[in-house]
Order: C-alpha cells, then sequence, then structure tokens
C-alpha cells in the first residue's frame, strides 16, 4: 500500500530536487522538478517540456456499437468522427449537468480510446446495456507523457523518424520511436504546439529515454504540474473539481454546469442521434445559458495601487492559485459571480483568473475581483477577456 | 391495418388494458407470446369494477372461492379445516388450540380492515409523494384522514404491522404451528424471503385484499379465458413482441419470427418491465435504466399440476406445517437449490388439480418432481411443473417495491420515460395477485 | 429526608446524560446505580491484571457531537481516537480492506473490482444524503401519528415536509434504506462479494436478523451518520475504553451537581394516584423526588418497576411484544503478543492491521449462515466477529509488550436451545477462538485469558433483557413513535412525574446519548 507511481518513475523520481509531488487520481507525479518551476514553465512557451500524464483514466472501448455507446455520453458527434481523429469532449447526466470532460481518440472503425480526469468505467458500463461492446481500464497498462512547446514537433519527429508535418492538430497517428510502437496525438493541455504519445507502460521508459536523448540539444524540459497548470490558464482550459464540479459529485445544484456555461457550446452537437443530457442542453441553448466561463485580466495599475496604498510594490502569485474568489460588478457591491484559477502570465506579464460570471456580461467589462492586501480585504479592478489568453497560431499550424 | 395503441401480453392486465381503450374507441392491437389462451387459474381478487365495466360475468367468468378454504394435515393426524363461517373456523382451531381459537375473530377482524385500506389504495394509482398539486395532494391526505378514521388502532397497526414479519404476526396471535404454517405460507407468496423476514405481514394482507372475513386465500377464476372471449381487440398470437422507440418516442412493436413490424402511437406493456424495457435502454436515463435492472424480481415458485384418478377431497390443500417448516424451505433457496422440503399447495379448481411449490429458484430440477411427490405422498409420475425463471409477479412485492416505487421509484404512473411507452402489467402498482387491478389502472391513466 | 427534584434510575450513559443536562439546568439529581461502578454496558474493567477491557460495548461511533459541546466531555477526560482501518481476510487467504486514504482504499477495492471502486464512491455520496435526511429525526421527539394534538400535528406536517424537501431521488433511496435488506440494497451497487459481506455486517449488529433480512439496510447508514458530525472518522476507541466515556460523563453531571451513587438498586417506582413520587431501593430505603427518570430499558421501566395497575393493559400488552432477543456475545482476550493473519502476515505497512478492526466476514453466505445457525437457537458454529486490539490505539489497556483483544460476536441468541449453560459458554468461547484461528494460525497459543460473555451474561450483569445491546432491537417496527411503544415515544409514560431515557426510547442504539439528552430536554420543557 501507499500511493503508486507512474511507470516513468525510474526516470522522474531522480529529477526531483525538492522532492514536491503531489497526488493524481491516486499516483503520485512532480510539481516542479527543479526547486522553482519557472524554467519548466517557459520550455512550454520557448522549447519542449516533457510531462508524465500517465495518471489520466484511460479507457480502450472496442466492439460494434463502440462508436453507438460513445456517441450515446458524450455531446460531440462521435458517429461522424473519422480514424485518426481525436475529439475533445464533455459529457453530461441527463439534465445537461457536466460530468467530466476528456478525449476520445478513434483508433480504428470498432477502437476508441477515452480518457476522463475521473474514473468512469461505471458511467460507461451503465450507459452500455444491450449494446455489443467491450470496455476496458488500461489506465494502468498505458503510459502518456506530454511533449509541448514550439520544438515539440521536430524533436518527435527525429525521435519518430518520420515527417509529422502532415499531422493536424487533433489528429493522431501510430509510430515507432527506437522501435517502441506508440500512438501519437497532437494533443495537450498547454495551448500550444504539442503532442501526447500514448505507450505501452512496458516500455515507457525507453521511451522516456529516447525523447530526451532526442531533445536535449532542443532544450527538452522535464516539467511539473506547477508549469502545466499557468499554462492551462493562459489556454483557457477547464480542470475538474477547480473550475468546475463533476455533476455526479456535486453536492447541491448549484454546483453544477453544463457545457453551455463553461464556454464549451462548441463541444454540443446539434446534429447527432439522442444522447446524455439531450433534450435538457437544447432546451438551455434555446433559452441561453445562465452562466459563463469565461477570462478575467487585472488591472495593473489597480492592483498597484492597492499595494501602493499600505506602502507596499505589488505582489504577485507565485503559482497558479486554485480558489473560490468572489466578483463584484464594477460599483464593488453586487456579486456577478466568482473566479476559480488565477495567476501571474511570465509570458503575457499579466494577471489573469477564470471565472464564472452571469451570463450577461459582456468582454469588455470593467468588474471587480476581491484580493486580500495585507490581511485585508481589498477589489482589484478586472476586465472580462476572452479565452483563450494566449494562443500561437503554431498550435494550430 | 393502423392501431392506436397495441398491447403487449394477453394476459388478464394486458386484455383488460386492451378492452378499456378498446371501450373508448382506440383500435387496439394484442400481441400474445402463446399460441393458444392460457387455461391455468388466474388467482386474485377481481375488483368489482373490471367485472362490471368489462361485463365480464356475461362472458363466463367463474369465480371460485372454495368453502372450506384451506384444508391442512395435523401432525397427530386428522386435518384441520378452516371456512368462511368464523364460527365454524374457531371451532376447528379449538380442537387444536382452545386460545387461538379465542384469537381467531379478532385477528380475522383486524386483518380484513387493513387489507380493507390496502384495497382502497389498490384501486387507483399509487399515491404521489412527491407531488405538488392540489389535487394529488387532497387525494393523499385524504387518505390520510381515511385511514385515521378507522380508528387509532388501525393506524398503530398499519405503522407497526407493515414492516413485520409474518412470523412475528402470527407469533403476537396464536401457538399453533399448523395454523401459523397455513396463515404464514400466505406471507411468503411468491418472495424470496422466509417468514422471519420483515415486510412478510405486508404480503400477507396483500393477498388478503378483497377474500371475505376470515378467508386467507385469494379467489381463483377464469378470467384471461373469460376476457379472450371478448370480441373488440384484434389478437395477434403466436408472436413475441419487441418495443421499439426513436428519439424518445415510441414508435411500435417487431415481431420475432419474421422482424414484422407493427406501427402504433402507444405501446402498452403488460410483460415484464424488465424485459419491456431493456431493448430500449439507448432511450431512457441510464439511472432509469438502472433502477429497471435492479427490480427484484427472483423466481421462487414453481407451478404446475396433479394428475388424480378422482377428485380429491379437499378444494385447496396445504402443505406449511409450521413456521420453522417454511423458513427451512427458505434456507435452501437463499443459497441457490431448491427446498428440500418445500412449501406445496394444491389448488383444486374446475375439475383441473393444480400446484403452487415453492421455494424454487432459477436452476435444476431434476429432483423436483420426486420431492414434491414425497411431500404430497403421490407417485412421482403424477407430478408436472414448470419451473418459473423469474418472478411470476414481475417483481416482488416486498416493501421496496411496492406503491410508488413499483415498477421503479417514481414511475409508478404506468407512463414510462419514452413518450407513448406505458406498462400495466402485475410488475406496475398495485402488483400480481390482483387480477386485471394494473391492467384498469394503466388504462385510466393512458385515457 | 432530603427531596430530589429528579431521581434517576440507572447510571449507564444515557442516565448519565439526561443527569448532566438536568444538573447543568440546575435542578438536583440523584443517579441511582445498581453496580459498584457507573457506565451500565459501556464499562471498563481490569478483568485480569494488567488487562484492561471495554466489557461490552467497545467502540464509539455515534456519540452526539452536541453532548461532548453542552458537557465540555473532553474537559472531564473523554479522548476519542480513531479506528482507522477495516481487514476482513478472505477464506482463500486473500483479503479486502478499507484504509483511512480514500486513494488507497479506491486502489484496494479496484483490485477487486475496478467497477465497484467507483461505485463505492457514488454509494457514498448518496449514503453521505440519507445520512443528512435522517440526522434531524434523530434530535427529534417523535409526534404521535395517532393523536389528533396541535403538536402532534404540527410534528407530522414537519415531518412530511421535510421528506418531501429531499425530492423524488432521495426519497426513495431512503425507502429503499429503510425496507431493503442490507444485501439486496448492496447488490444494486456492488458485485465484490466480501465488499457486500463486509458492509452488511455493520447492519446486522445487535439485531436478531441477517444480512438478507429486509430492515437491515438502514443501519448502513450509520457509518456516515458520524462522518456528518465533523468527526474525523466514523469508528472511534475511548482512550481508557467505553467506560471512559461513562466516566467523563459522571464527571460532568458531578460538576453540575449531581449526585451518583452507586450500589443502589432501584425496585420499585413509588406510585400514588397515577404520580410518581420517587423509589424503593432494593434494602428498603425510599428516595423521594418530583420527577423519577428510568434509563433501563422498556422491559424493567414498565414491567418492573411499576406495577400493572399503574399501566394501561394496551401499553402493558405493547411492551411484552417489544422485541429483545440479545443476539450477540464477546469474548475478551488478554494475548502475550499480536496474531499473525495469514492473509497479511506483517499486519500491512507499519502494522497498520492491528490499529484498526479485522472483520471477519469473508462472504455474505458466511454471515447469512451464522445468523441460520442463531435461528434454528444455536449459537453460530463459525460467526461473524469484529476484533479490534484496544491496546494497539490505547497502550494503557495492557502491560507493555501484552494486548488485548475484544471480539464481538454474532450470533449467540439469548434463547439457546437447552439453555445457556457454564459448559455452553465455554463451547461458545472454543467456537469463537477457533474460528479465528482459522484466519490466524497460531492465534491459539498467544491467549494469556478468555473471558466469554453470553446475553444472557449481559443480562445478569447489565441489567439489559435478553441481553439486547441496543436495550431492545433496533428494527423498523421499533423506531421512532414505535419506541418502545405507540403513543408513549415522547419519554413520557402514563405514570404523571415519570420519564424514560435508555436507549430503548427513540432514537436508540450505540453510545449516542441522543436518547438521555431527548429526555432531559422533554423534562426541562414540561416543568416536572
Amino acid at each position: 500500500m501507499s500511493l503508486r507511481t507512474t511507470p516513468f518513475h525510474s526516470r522522474t523520481a531522480p529529477l526531483s530536487e525538492g522532492q514536491a509531488w503531489r497526488r493524481w487520481a491516486g499516483y503520485v507525479v512532480a510539481s516542479s522538478y527543479e526547486l522553482s518551476h519557472d524554467r519548466e514553465y517557459h520550455a512550454i512557451r520557448n522549447s519542449a517540456a516533457l510531462f508524465d500524464v500517465s495518471p489520466l483514466y484511460k479507457y480502450l472501448i472496442t466492439g460494434r456499437d463502440a462508436r453507438r455507446l460513445l456517441d450515446h455520453v458524450v455531446t460531440r458527434n462521435v458517429a461522424k468522427a473519422k480514424v485518426g481523429q481525436v475529439l475533445y469532449t464533455p459529457w453530461c447526466d441527463t439534465d445537461g449537468k457536466q460530468i467530466d470532460d476528456g478525449t476520445i481518440s478513434v483508433l480504428d472503425e470498432q477502437t476508441f480510446r477515452m480518457t476522463s480526469a475521473d474514473p468512469t468505467l461505471r458511467w460507461l458500463h451503465l450507459n452500455a446495456s444491450g449494446l455489443d461492446v467491450q470496455i476496458a481500464d488500461v489506465s494502468d497498462t498505458t503510459a502518456a507523457v506530454s511533449l509541448q512547446g514550439p520544438s515539440a514537433r521536430e524533436i518527435l519527429q527525429l525521435a519518430a523518424e518520420r515527417d509529422l508535418g502532415a499531422l493536424k492538430y487533433f489528429r493522431l497517428t501510430s509510430a515507432k520511436i527506437r522501435g517502441i510502437p506508440v500512438t501519437i496525438s497532437r494533443t495537450g493541455y498547454t495551448g500550444d504546439l504539442g503532442f501526447e504519445v500514448w505507450v505501452d507502460s512496458g516500455r515507457a521508459v525507453a521511451l522516456w529515454d529516447a525523447l530526451i536523448e532526442t531533445g536535449t540539444p532542443y532544450g527538452i524540459t522535464p516539467a511539473g504540474m506547477l508549469a502545466l497548470d499557468v499554462a492551462r490558464i493562459e489556454a483557457g482550459l477547464l480542470l475538474i473539481e477547480v473550475d468546475y464540479f463533476s455533476s455526479r459529485h456535486a453536492l447541491i445544484e448549484s454546483q453544477k454546469s453544463s457545457p453551455l456555461e463553461l464556454g464549451l457550446a462548441w463541444t454540443v452537437a446539434t446534429d447527432k442521434e439522442r444522447y446524455n443530457g439531450q433534450a435538457a442542453l437544447d432546451a438551455e441553448r434555446s433559452r441561453g445559458p445562465e452562466w459563463q466561463f469565461t477570462g478575467l485580466t487585472v488591472d495593473w495599475d489597480s492592483l498597484e495601487q492597492l499595494y501602493a496604498d499600505v506602502g507596499l510594490p505589488p505582489r504577485l502569485p507565485t503559482q497558479a492559485w486554485r480558489a473560490s474568489v468572489p466578483i463584484y460588478d464594477r460599483g464593488g457591491r453586487k456579486q456577478i459571480g466568482y473566479a476559480t484559477s488565477g495567476g501571474w502570465s511570465p509570458l503575457l506579464k499579466q494577471y489573469m483568473a477564470l471565472a464564472h460570471l452571469g451570463s450577461e456580461h459582456k468582454p469588455g467589462t470593467d468588474v471587480r475581483m476581491e484580493l486580500t492586501v495585507e490581511h485585508r480585504r481589498k477589489q482589484a479592478k478586472a476586465v472580462l477577456t476572452p479565452l483563450p489568453f494566449f494562443n500561437p497560431e503554431r498550435k494550430r499550424a | 391495418m393502423k392501431y392506436d395503441a397495441i398491447v403487449i401480453g394477453a394476459g388478464a392486465n394486458g386484455l383488460v388494458t386492451a378492452h378499456y381503450l378498446a371501450r373508448a374507441g382506440k383500435r387496439v392491437c394484442v400481441v400474445e407470446q402463446r399460441d393458444v389462451p392460457d387455461t391455468s387459474a388466474d388467482i386474485g381478487w377481481i375488483p368489482d369494477v373490471v367485472i362490471r365495466d368489462l361485463g365480464l360475468s356475461g362472458a363466463g367468468l367463474r369465480i371460485a372461492e372454495p368453502d372450506p378454504w384451506i384444508t391442512a394435515p395435523l401432525p397427530a393426524g386428522g386435518t384441520l379445516e378452516l371456512s368462511r363461517d368464523i364460527r365454524r373456523s374457531t371451532e376447528a382451531i379449538r380442537r387444536i388450540s382452545p386460545r387461538d381459537a379465542e384469537q381467531w375473530p379478532e385477528f380475522c377482524g383486524r386483518m380484513h380492515t387493513l387489507a380493507g385500506v390496502l384495497q382502497r389504495l389498490y384501486l387507483a394509482p399509487a399515491p404521489d409523494i412527491e407531488a405538488t398539486d392540489a389535487r394529488e395532494l387532497s387525494r393523499i391526505a385524504g387518505l390520510g384522514l381515511y385511514v385515521r378514521r378507522l380508528g387509532k388502532q388501525t393506524v398503530i397497526d398499519l405503522a407497526r404491522i407493515l414492516p413485520m414479519s409474518i412470523a412475528e404476526l402470527l407469533d403476537d396471535w396464536f401457538e399453533n404451528d399448523t395454523l401459523k404454517g397455513l396463515l404464514g405460507a400466505l406471507g411468503i407468496w411468491h418472495l424470496k424471503q422466509g417468514p422471519r423476514a420483515g415486510g412478510t405481514a405486508f404480503n400477507f394482507l396483500h393477498h388478503h385484499v378483497g377474500s371475505r372475513l376470515g378467508v386467507f386465500r385469494p379467489a381463483r377464476s377464469n378470467m384471461t379465458q373469460a376476457l379472450s372471449t371478448i370480441s373488440g381487440v384484434e389478437m395477434r398470437r403466436g408472436a413475441h413482441a419487441t418495443v421499439l422507440a426513436k428519439n424518445g418516442r415510441a414508435t411500435g412493436v417487431m415481431l420475432d419470427q419474421d422482424g414484422e413490424t407493427i406501427a402504433a402511437p402507444l405501446v402498452i406493456s403488460s410483460a415484464p418491465p424488465r424485459a419491456t424495457l431493456e431493448p430500449v435502454a439507448l432511450e431512457l436515463d441510464p439511472e432509469f435504466a438502472r433502477a429497471v435492472r435492479n427490480i427484484k424480481a427472483r423466481a421462487v415458485v414453481a407451478r404446475g399440476s396433479l394428475s388424480v384418478g378422482s377428485p380429491p377431497p379437499y378444494s385447496t390443500l396445504c402443505i406449511a406445517p409450521s413456521l420453522d417448516y417454511l423458513e427451512h424451505a427458505y434456507d435452501d433457496a437463499k443459497y441457490g437449490h431448491d427446498s428440500a422440503a418445500p412449501y406445496v399447495e394444491v389448488q383444486r379448481t374446475d375439475g383441473r388439480v393444480e400446484l403452487h411449490v415453492q421455494y424454487v429458484p432459477p436452476g435444476q430440477h431434476e429432483k423436483l418432481a420426486a420431492t414434491v411427490a414425497q411431500v404430497l405422498q403421490v407417485q412421482p409420475s403424477q407430478v408436472q411443473l414448470q419451473p418459473a425463471e423469474e418472478s411470476l409477479y414481475h417483481g416482488e412485492l416486498t416493501l421496496d417495491q411496492i406503491l410508488f416505487m413499483r415498477p421503479v421509484p417514481g414511475w409508478s404512473r404506468y407512463r414510462m420515460p419514452i413518450e407513448g411507452l406505458y406498462l400495466c402489467g402485475s410488475g406496475t402498482h398495485p402488483g400480481g395477485g390482483l387480477p386485471g387491478a394494473a391492467g384498469r389502472n394503466a388504462a385510466r391513466a393512458i385515457l | 429526608m432530603k427531596q430530589y427534584d429528579t431521581i434517576i434510575i440507572g447510571g449507564g450513559h444515557n442516565g448519565l446524560v439526561t443527569a448532566a443536562y438536568l444538573a447543568r439546568a440546575g435542578k438536583s439529581v440523584l443517579v441511582l446505580e445498581r453496580r459498584p461502578r457507573v457506565g451500565g454496558a459501556a464499562v471498563t474493567e481490569e478483568i485480569f491484571p494488567g488487562f484492561k477491557f471495554s466489557m461490552f460495548s467497545y467502540v464509539v461511533s455515534l456519540l452526539r457531537p452536541e453532548i461532548i459541546r453542552d458537557l465540555d466531555l473532553p474537559r472531564h477526560g473523554l479522548h476519542i481516537l480513531p479506528l482507522e482501518s477495516t481487514v476482513t481476510p478472505m477464506e482463500n487467504g486473500n483479503y479486502l480492506a478499507a484504509w483511512a486514504d480514500h486513494d488507497e482504499s479506491r486502489r484496494e477495492l479496484y483490485r477487486h473490482s475496478p467497477r465497484d471502486a467507483e461505485a463505492y464512491d457514488e454509494y457514498g455520496h448518496l449514503m453521505h444524503f440519507m445520512a443528512r435526511a435522517v440526522k434531524p429525526i434523530l434530535s427529534m421527539v417523535p409526534p404521535d401519528p395517532t393523536s389528533f394534538a396541535p403538536g402532534d400535528l404540527a410534528g407530522l406536517l414537519k415531518l412530511g415536509r421535510h421528506f418531501r424537501g429531499l425530492g423524488g431521488e432521495r426519497l426513495h433511496a431512503l425507502v429503499k434504506l429503510m425496507t431493503m435488506s442490507s444485501a439486496d440494497f448492496l447488490d444494486e451497487w456492488f458485485e465484490t462479494d466480501v465488499l457486500k459481506a463486509t458492509k452488511s455486517a455493520s447492519g446486522i449488529i445487535g439485531t436478531f436478523l441477517g444480512p438478507r433480512s429486509p430492515g437491515t439496510a438502514y443501519v448502513l447508514l450509520h457509518h456516515y451518520m458520524g462522518e456528518l458530525d465533523g468527526v474525523f472518522r466514523a469508528w472511534g476507541f475511548a482512550k481508557g475504553g467505553t467506560g471512559a466515556v461513562s466516566e467523563a460523563i459522571a464527571s460532568a453531571a458531578r460538576s453540575f451537581g449531581a449526585e451518583i451513587r452507586c450500589n443502589a438498586g432501584v425496585s420499585k417506582v413509588m406510585v400514588k394516584n397515577g404520580r410518581a413520587l420517587g423509589v424503593a431501593l432494593e434494602n428498603g430505603d425510599e428516595l423521594r423526588a418530583s420527577t423519577v427518570v428510568s434509563s433501563l430499558d422498556p422491559r424493567r421501566t414498565f414491567l418492573q418497576l411499576l406495577e400493572r395497575g399503574d399501566l394501561p393493559d394496551d401499553l402493558i400488552g405493547d411492551i411484552h411484544r417489544f422485541k429483545f432477543r440479545g443476539s450477540s456475545g464477546k469474548v475478551n482476550l488478554a494475548l502475550s503478543g499480536l496474531p499473525k493473519f495469514a492473509c497479511m502476515p506483517d499486519g500491512g505497512p507499519g502494522g497498520r492491521l492491528h490499529r484498526g478492526a479485522v472483520s471477519i466476514s469473508p462472504s455474505l453466505d458466511y454471515v447469512e449462515r451464522a445468523y441460520d445457525d442463531a435461528k434454528y437457537g444455536e449459537f453460530s458454529r463459525r460467526p461473524y466477529m469484529d476484533i479490534v486490539f484496544p491496546s494497539m490505539i490505547d497502550p494503557g489497556m495492557a502491560p507493555p509488550g501484552k494486548h488485548v483483544m475484544s471480539i464481538f460476536v454474532q450470533y449467540a441468541p439469548y434463547t439457546q436451545n437447552g439453555g445457556w449453560t457454564d459448559a455452553r459458554r465455554e463451547e461458545f468461547g472454543d467456537a469463537v477462538v477457533n474460528t479465528v484461528e482459522q484466519f490466524a494460525p497460531g492465534f491459539k497459543s498467544l491467549i494469556l485469558h478468555r473471558q466469554v460473555i453470553t446475553p444472557l451474561d449481559i443480562e445478569r450483569i447489565t441489567g439489559l433483557s435478553e441481553g439486547n445491546i441496543f436495550a431492545g432491537e433496533l428494527a423498523l417496527h421499533q423506531l421512532f413513535f414505535l419506541r418502545p411503544a405507540p403513543g408513549w415515544a415522547k419519554f413520557t409514560t402514563p405514570v404523571r412525574g415519570f420519564y424514560q431515557a435508555g436507549s430503548g426510547t427513540h432514537p436508540g442504539g450505540g453510545i449516542m446519548g441522543a436518547s438521555g439528552r431527548l429526555a432531559a430536554m422533554t423534562i426541562l420543557k414540561n416543568g416536572t
């Protein structure tokens, strides 16, 4: 007993300078390898960062009705998805409230890999009654790394000894890296050019070594969760249990959100067969969602002033934070929502936050975010900013 | 041919629903798996209103209410025979237990009052405890008031007796094993529970509904046969029907042999809820589908017949000599075996001699006929049995599966979450052993 | 002669709680305890030199936190330590463990069934809601549905509103919990037999029911009830044994001015013109008080302390019908060392197996068969057992290096074919020890001393009728406004000034103190 380690642990453990680990789905993964996560963050935007994302829940869904099952479960149109395509998608309960989000990779006509943040095996089984489908939990047997950053393609091409220029955003291909069979998908959680590489757990270490060796001249940098957290906020990507609660874990109705309220309207297909939550989502779409999920940019001058008032230079969060922070209207009296994640973008030089606000507030609207300055509650000026904060062309190019 | 409604199953409930709909001007087709009408007796009280509305008396309906209603062998030889006449029963009981004889009249009265409360609940849809509309609330309040008017004792009895075990209830009243055994048997009818299980007192009262004062065996009738002779609905026999649904709407049924489909905007199934809904699971909320899968409908009864040279000298013979006998019979079933010493009841109706054998869980039954023959002291070749694979009631009558919990919690109003799809069988409120009650309630809900 | 405001018969934890609350409200209170020490079934005794045992009740799960706060019990020495885990050895040498850490427990269950590992969280989620739904009922005086009194009608309405407020899904789940067997309820969620066995075992404790008997699902909630109150973990062990709980409450009661007299058995409540005047002691003394409270079980409260003529016939009938049917026994062992369980010989990382409970419930059929024996008047040949090693949590319970082992055993029916005899008690003890030996080979050689307690012993020592540890079975038809009898579930009795406060009243069960507290509230509200 004790927490589990990932298949890459024999490589990641010696790198950890400060023994800064955190839990992820019952595994331990590095928070950061170096004592500060700064360099790991910059690698994402400057060269290439290598993340161990093995703790993701992974399921292999096969069989004649595999496509039908997934199409029934998620909001994206899986029926139309082509082999080699990867879909990012949420999935909902009957009331159209979001249970989780993840990806579906179409490996072949009857083989799909689904990733999720929460365990999903039981939900798939609940939905699979009467269908000709096999569902296997491959979380432990499939390891995964994410290689993210401007140099990611170059490194991977060298390692795989093939051109990946044709591999488009959210497409996948099988390949061999030093003889190790892998699946490469052009996906990630950083909003940058990047890939995820899926491999049998038994070959994980060899894959790691190959990537490090090939990537070192290009500045490949193993990176931990702290760096990832900053990047995903810049990219405006949701984190379950932080930015929203699974409707299956919510204790009260108001803790639940629909994909339409989470800025995921684009993932809710209108041209598909009956799926979980369809009626509720159709109705919500036609009446308009009550909430929106948006970015906030804290006004620098306002922040500086709050600190100046007590005789201090402005203090910035050294890590991305995960908390519930009240957001008020510009008058500062009426609460209009709450922020759930936030942090300083070293690249954009911006204090950003992800927030739930009433859907009536438009981009550019001035609001106030609560801030504690020297033990006292203050309000900083902030402005509604469409997501993502950072969206480089190379992501899709 | 265009139909307004398709009814799946030509049992008592299916036919009752079909005929109510037909009388309301609907064009109805009934699809039945069997080639010929079922001739075995229908067991249980038929609501008077169904007999009247459908003119069943004119259709040859015969209801057997034998008197004496039960005969049970006594350990020392001879039999105990109980009759409608309370005084005669009291005298019969006095020969085995003067103390029990004293209790008999009051016991019969109290049970009859409680069964009367259930009867009232059974003639209408189950109270909707989540309701917010004034009509339903006042109906619930009316029920509450009705019960309180029956007196303090009835309120207490209801609260205390319904969750009780039949063994506890009978131990409170009686001391004689033969008497407790034959009464206790009614408490475990069609249940995968022993007489010491909570809720069996309710099951006892359920099966007392509609019976005369002092009679603790349901009536037997040829109701299904009588219904089969009434015209007004079209029959398709020898075809197994599967519900078809698309985008949340029932569209008709598919017949097994040739995949032929019959379209209709209304599909009403008297088949077990699970069998009805499983083929359309993708149209259902996964949690609802899960609730359907969780319906407990475990087989425990084998029905059959006994070949005899001359009619036996009793109308109903009960072999359940004590509560412990029943409990031991249940113990075997708990671990998946047929009872080594089962509870056997022999019912003579219309010249046929039928058998009820409990507990017979699904599985191998090589020795069952021999066991029953031994219990009845007849030749094994005289015993013909059809062990069931699923509860003949389409859902056990346990406290978690009655009223607003039947067939699944919150969906007791016959309507299913697929538009145009209804249930009307014994898997719905008020359940098995009351032929036509669910069928009538369902028809009224549809209309 | 001194006139007290209140005399409380019985110094068990409920009696003491009532005493403390009344004394705190300024009443002069006298508690009369028949035994030489307070606590009733919650006592710690040094049965063998150097080895201390929570003789009967051995875990604290539901002691109401408001009582701990109101009576400031930690100041009086109460310290409840967590029982960290439960390990269930299986017959095939495998085991199922529930550890303190969620990830670890999940991983462990995953080993048995990936689907169950997920279902477990959702199940916990539902049970959390159910516990919240039931909790207010525990701290409410049950309204009488047969009465037309405004208070009762208002109470019923409030109850109705409460339940309707839960919403359909949860209301239905509650109906299921109240009516189903724990085996059937768990079948809806899980496929792992040993998990269902271990969970359902908690549903049968103190009842004369098996895991497949309807009415046992409700007790599954208890585990979740504790968590709601901000308790670190649901099951706890009081430092110094459960007697320390009683001592702490007694100390609190004394600090508020209550007087506690031991070796003072009460023979009768003195009644004149339908009003209680005081009590007569077994030694012939008479003591007067304007209010008399019995914390004894309903049978002794109504049929022993009062005369038949003091009570209406239907109440006497109801109390006669009230079921006790003690079904559990206890084996207390002094050990020279810790036993090694074959399924986990090293005792798990850090030896954590012995810091938690070991549940001998390897399969549903195992527990059900244990019940079958009891149904027909025999103790279980292979019983369900809940084992803890209190000396691992509180080293003060045994000499250094030695251990005490507490084995709660079910079933041991009070009514035993041929009756309980000394020989039969030892046979029972042998069955227990031999069964443990099958899971922990070599364990028998560690036994230094052994104490075997049958339900008859529980009755003889504590007075609990038929040795029922809950002072009356916790069955659906003996709960809420039916506990102990319809019309008399509000702590009052037909004798004016005479109240009931024991576990035989609502909500009853376990070292909870809720009955005693509610009784005190009722008495204070009624004046005298």
